[in-house]
């Protein structure tokens, strides 16, 4: 057989019934050799549950889970070659840098001559060189987290697990750390699956992306597959800032379709399966808040297929970009959210002014609903 | 702090008075057991260490501590595996027919120790034991063992269920885990609870009076027999060396495992 063809992990119809909760929900994915996938979703959406079946810290009451292409059911968590970063890091407090990286060496019986080789090299990896003595209460939290990352990886295993370890860190250090994970994957070229509720540090990091909700997978794509092409309006409203307005389907072919919104007909993309799309059916239009343009002038929207006209009601200043939030009554009751990054631009538009804005078909995604 | 002075009068005031109540007895007995008197009395006759020359000559008296540090140390032996893993088994799972637990758990302080203390006299005669030390070490492990558990449980309650996921991940089995994550994070818990237990079965009167005989005496029951005839200032000196014993089980307390961390422990 060609060893190629086997995915690193795979899980087939994988199902976790807690007394009284399902929290996971035949789950099925596949994830190819050295690739990084992220499962992302809200809390409580079972991510940490499938993530630890995967470690064989929970037996899954339904279906099975596949790494190397061998099933693992059967096989404990400290026989599985799969290392982990958890979610509060569980170092062990009693022993230092060194020791907590020297730990899964000793318990996997590698050569004690080159275990302090080895763990040298590992913390030279992480950039902890120096600190090999330090007790965990004397590191900082980046730090912890990098021997969390060493210990994790340290005997080489097929597999690395992170359970969110970057959750309690700031944004600043965060963003760092995650761009830190991706160094040192591709440094090891490891399987990696990345847990988070940050769709940002999904879009960044990953090769291969699992939305999660309510322990059912949403949709598995790549990272610019998912923010181009969301399969529901779950999906789109999780990754980036969506709006979403309520119609009819009014006519069909192939992709393109339209759609009245109220007395509006406008026209969009399908993303759900074509044999749902019957005339009439009821559908969510999901548009980006980043793929709408805003103007003072109906001129300036010139190119754009379909343009309105609103009331600015708030604006709120973001930094790199402003979000502008709008009353077009032709739209529904919702307002409607507007990023704006033109440097020229900014605060032209005060509150209560009456601006256009305007989209390209393209860019509106129409869901049925089910 | 910036309190109005009047108010920190108060707070003082009560803090000595406080101080001074709970060491009152100590400083009692430290003086007079220093009396070069024959009358035990405070504040002493004079300054003399007559009496801990006398008990240190006193055959009786050394047999007798001889003999409780043996049952003191046969309790910490039975108490210190049984208990750990009883305070860790409690903590960690949730356990059918813990409320039967929690009440054994406070016995200590609604059995009183004549009933423990009958009853183990009894089950030790049937079994023809009497008249050994070594069960009067393992009653007073048995009537002690929730002090045990509970100063263990009280760390356990703080160990991360994660770290011993996290062992396991590394590659731990089972016991690899016990004794490299477990025990080492319950470790402030299993010395204070040893060393208590140790002090409690050192100082156990009742129960040791129910199960000696005049050939195995432990110290309280021989300073007990000695109170019946005449109370001398050598019993003051007997009590001042409880005190310095005591003392050093919490100066071993603070070298091992910080004071701090006992008097945190909830
Ligand atoms: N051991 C368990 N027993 C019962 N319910 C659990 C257990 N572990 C998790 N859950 C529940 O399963 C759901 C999914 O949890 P989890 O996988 O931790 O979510 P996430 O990691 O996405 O925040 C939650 O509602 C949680 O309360
Ligand atoms: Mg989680």
């Amino acid at each position: 057989m060609n060893t190629h063809s086997i995915p690193a992990v795979s899980a087939s119809n994988v199902e976790m019934q807690f007394p009284g909760l399902l929290a996971v929900k035949d789950a099925n994915f596949e994830l190819d050799n050295g690739r990084f996938l992220t499962i992302l979703g809200p809390s409580g959406s079972g991510k940490t549950t499938l993530l630890r079946m995967i470690a064989g810290f929970l037996k899954p009451t339904r279906g099975e889970i596949f790494i190397k292409g061998k099933e693992v059911s059967a096989v404990a968590p400290n026989k599985r070659s799969v290392g982990m970063v958890f979610q509060k890091l569980a170092l062990f407090p009693h022993m230092t840098a060194a020791q907590n990286v020297a730990f899964p060496l000793k318990m996997r019986r590698f050569d004690a001559k080159k275990i302090p080789a080895r763990v040298s090299e590992f913390l030279n990896l992480v950039r902890l060189d120096g600190l090999e003595d330090r007790r965990m209460n004397e590191l900082s939290g980046g730090q912890q987290q990098r021997v969390a990352i060493a210990r994790a990886l340290v005997f080489e295993p097929d597999l690395l697990l992170l359970d969110e370890p970057l959750a309690a860190l700031d944004r600043k250090l965060r963003e760092e750390m995650q761009l830190e994970f991706r160094r040192i994957q591709k440094e090891l070229g490891v399987t990696t699956i990345n847990v988070t509720h940050d769709q940002r540090e999904a879009l960044v990091v990953s090769d291969q992306i699992i939305v999660m909700d309510h322990g059912e997978i949403q949709q598995d794509a790549s990272p610019t597959q998912m923010y181009r092409t969301p399969h529901n309006p779950f999906v789109a409203n999780f990754i980036g800032v969506t709006n979403l307005f309520v119609g009819q389907l009014a006519a069909v072919s192939g992709e393109a379709v339209d759609v009245t919104i109220g007395a509006l007909t406008l026209s969009g993309i399908l993303r759900s399966s074509p044999e749902t799309a019957v005339l009439g059916a009821q559908v969510r239009c999901a548009v980006r808040a980043e793929q709408i343009r805003i103007s003072a002038a109906l001129d300036a929207l010139g190119e754009l297929d379909a343009a309105f006209q609103g009331t600015v009601k708030d604006v709120i200043f973001e930094g790199e970009r402003l979000l502008y939030e709008l009353s077009i009554p032709e739209l529904g009751d919702d307002p409607v959210r507007i990023f704006h990054h033109d440097q020229n631009d900014f605060a032209t538009h005060d509150v209560g002014e009456t601006v256009h804005i305007g989209w390209m078909n393209r860019d509106m995604h129409i869901f049925v609903a089910p | 702090m910036n309190r109005p002075r009047s108010q920190q009068i108060v707070y003082w005031s009560l803090v000595i008075l406080t101080l001074l109540t709970l060491s009152a007895p100590t400083f009692v007995v430290l003086g007079a057991s220093f009396t070069s008197g024959n009358i035990i009395q405070f504040p002493p006759d004079g300054f003399s260490l007559k009496w801990y020359a006398a008990i240190i000559g006193e055959q009786n008296l050394r047999d007798a501590f001889g003999r409780s540090l043996i049952v003191a140390t046969i309790c910490v032996l039975v108490s210190l595996p049984t208990g750990t893993l009883a305070g860790i088994a409690l903590s960690k799972f949730r356990i059918r027919g813990a409320n039967a637990i929690q009440i054994y758990l406070l016995l200590p302080f609604t059995i009183p120790l004549i009933g423990s203390g009958i009853g183990l006299m009894l089950a030790f005669g049937d079994a023809g034991i009497l008249g050994n030390l070594w069960p009067i070490g393992i009653a007073t492990a048995v009537i002690n063992l929730p002090f045990m558990i509970w100063a263990v449980s009280s760390s356990a309650v703080g160990l991360d269920p994660d770290l011993e996921l996290a062992a396991q991940s590394c590659g731990a089995g089972p016991v690899q885990t016990f004794f490299s994550v477990t025990l080492p994070a319950v470790a402030p818990g299993v010395i204070t609870g040893s060393l208590l237990m140790f002090i409690l079965s050192l100082n156990e009167f009742l129960v040791s009076l129910l199960l000696v005989d005049a050939r195995i005496v432990t110290l309280p029951v021989q300073i007990y027999n000695s109170i019946r005839s005449i109370i001398t200032p050598d019993l003051a000196a007997v009590s001042v060396v409880f005190i310095v014993v005591a003392m050093l089980a919490i100066a071993a307390l603070d070298k091992l495992v910080g004071l701090e961390i006992f008097l945190k422990s909830k």
